[in-house]
């Protein structure tokens, strides 16, 4: 559905975009995760055809964004970080526009109105003016302009920005609601976003893709091993000892807390071993008392973490 | 079209959601009808050649007044990236903005019509010559409106879009003036003249102002109105790289 290859943006000497390229298919929705300032912007500039690349190629829906721009835009619906909005208009007046400018009219454009003002909450508000609405409101406004057409695909860059964690999770809702039918790109920076709604993602840093799959890959890529957490009821030297034995352990921390006889412990391992069975046959073996035993999975800060060092450093960031 | 009717409807609608279109009507009307009546008793002519011998200059001012938010606005509240991914072309919503700001000072310019009606009460004017006249200002108009639109699309400031439009269109009167282009003549021999004759506005106004339908001063505020509409069509394009 939607093809990014090679492309490349530079602003004056700084390099925005260093020939990235990622591919998402029909019904998929993508995090498109990277700090401030990484290019996410810009990579959602040029899909939306509100910027060209310097070199490579955008297909959207198999329509090369610099061969026929206006068909690409037909078929796509745009939330930019900046949410633009006509203040001094109306939400419906607003979006009676957005929608004749997008070529609706009649009984078709009053169906898309009343569906974007339904799906968006935004019944109460929908005769006030712009600028007397909540900052929640103007950005469920944005998003209602990027769906009044019925778009296949959607592009919303940092949908959720500045809202307080209701609104997040509205916002959020919504674009889960919408997921399976449409073909979603969000752009975020705010981590814990990106799960509830999506488990493909794209990392992006300094004008480079480091990262492109589901997290718990990511994770898996990122950090190299998996993580078990143990306690034990047992002299503590001694348990430290026959974990380090073990074939599966990469790594065991004794972790604070605890006392002589029963310590934490932080085993790694590598992927493919089953690390918590070997833990679980070691205490058994040894009738040792096993208190608790779980594993961990790598959260999605430490993830990106790990993957922003893995990328070269050395690079100047660009806005 | 139906894309340029959608922008037009929009930005017309947006000069008269806020009181600066009434200011503005309010301002040009008595500006102008003030300055043309004060020494109208003591002339005693039944013409309008003073009203419309004021208008290139006033228009320097009210002209870029008008355009400056048409481009300025919508790239600092952000509109701009929504405009520029409609599925139209850039010339359209380009031509929908332009000709809500003409429509703006047409209506202006008909709110003075009274003075042409009262003349025409009070004596026997020669309506050709207030004719031509009105088709002047109406031309002069859409060529200082070009100029403005185009120096907005340049910047993001609305008071800098106006200050660089008013530079601009005074540039072209004074390219006009016989005086200056003496003086331009003293440097570059011929230049002055040249300048005059293809970029200064003042003998082709004043031509049409006297009645005189001249086809070559239809064409210079023409072609010279569209050189700036596809200039300012060509920024917006060159935008993207």
């Amino acid at each position: 559905m939607i093809e990014v290859r090679d492309v490349t943006k530079r602003f004056g000497t700084t390099v925005a975009l260093d020939s990235i390229s990622f591919r998402l298919n029909e019904g998929e929705v993508l995090g498109f995760l990277g700090p401030n300032g990484a290019g996410k912007s810009t990579a959602m500039k040029i899909i939306t055809t509100f910027l060209a690349p310097d070199s490579g190629s955008v297909k959207v829906a198999e329509i090369d964004v610099l061969e026929q721009p206006l068909a690409v835009r037909g078929k796509i619906g745009y939330m930019p970080e900046n949410v633009p909005l006509y203040l001094e208009m109306s939400v419906q007046e607003y979006l009676t526009f957005v929608g004749r400018a997008r070529g609706l009219a009649g009984a078709r454009l009053d169906e898309r109105l009343a569906w974007c003002v339904e799906a968006c909450g935004l019944r109460t508000e929908y005769k006030k003016a712009i600028q007397e609405l909540s900052k929640g409101y103007r950005q469920r406004t944005g998003l209602a302009q990027a769906l009044i057409h019925d778009p296949d695909i959607l592009i919303l860059d940092e949908p959720t920005s500045g809202l307080d964690p209701l609104q997040i999770m509205e916002i959020r809702d919504l674009i889960k609601s919408l997921a399976g039918h449409k073909t979603i790109i969000f752009s975020t920076h705010i981590l814990q976003e990106v799960s509830p709604v999506t488990d493909r993602v794209v990392v992006i840093n300094e004008g480079q893709i480091i990262a492109d799959g589901e997290i718990r890959d990511l994770a898996r890529r990122a950090m190299g091993s998996n993580r078990l957490y143990a306690s034990l009821r047992h002299d503590s030297a001694e348990v430290e000892t026959a974990l380090r034995e073990l074939k599966e352990t990469s790594e065991v921390i004794r972790l604070s807390g605890g006392d002589a006889s029963r310590a934490r412990f932080e085993i790694r391992g590598d992927f493919g071993h089953d690390l918590g069975q070997a833990v679980f046959n070691l205490a058994r073996e040894r009738n040792w008392e096993l208190l608790e035993l779980h594993e961990s999975s790598f959260s999605l800060e430490e993830t990106f973490i790990a993957l922003t060092h893995q990328s070269q450093p050395g690079r100047k960031e660009v806005a | 079209m139906p894309n340029v009717w959608t922008i037009f409807r929009r930005e017309f609608a947006a000069y008269f959601n806020s009181p600066i279109a009434y200011i503005f009507i309010i301002v040009f009307l008595v500006l102008n009808c003030g300055l043309f009546m004060t020494p109208f008793f003591l002339q005693g002519t039944a013409d309008m050649r003073g009203f419309f011998n004021n208008l290139p200059l006033f228009l320097i001012f009210f002209i870029p007044a008008v355009t400056m938010r048409l481009w300025a606005d919508d790239k600092k509240i952000g509109t701009f990236e929504l405009l520029m991914t409609l599925p139209m072309r850039s010339s359209e919503v380009m031509l929908g903005k332009y000709l809500a700001a003409m429509a703006f000072y047409i209506i202006s310019l008909l709110g003075t019509l009274t003075i042409p009606i009262m003349i025409n009460l009070l004596g026997n004017p020669d309506n050709g010559a207030i004719f031509g006249g009105y088709l002047g200002a109406i031309l002069l108009g859409a060529l200082y409106m070009s100029v403005g639109i185009f120096t907005s699309g340049l910047l993001r400031d609305q008071i800098s879009a106006f200050i660089l439009g008013m530079l601009a269109c005074f540039a072209l009167f004074l390219l006009g003036i016989p005086a200056v282009a003496a003086t331009i003549d003293g440097w570059f021999d011929g230049l002055g003249a040249f300048l005059q004759n293809y970029l200064g506005l003042m003998g082709h106004y004043e031509s049409l102002q006297r009645g005189v339908l001249d086809l070559g001063d239809l064409a210079y505020f023409l072609s010279l109105t569209v050189v700036f509409l596809a200039l300012n069509t060509l920024w917006l394009e060159g935008r993207k790289y």
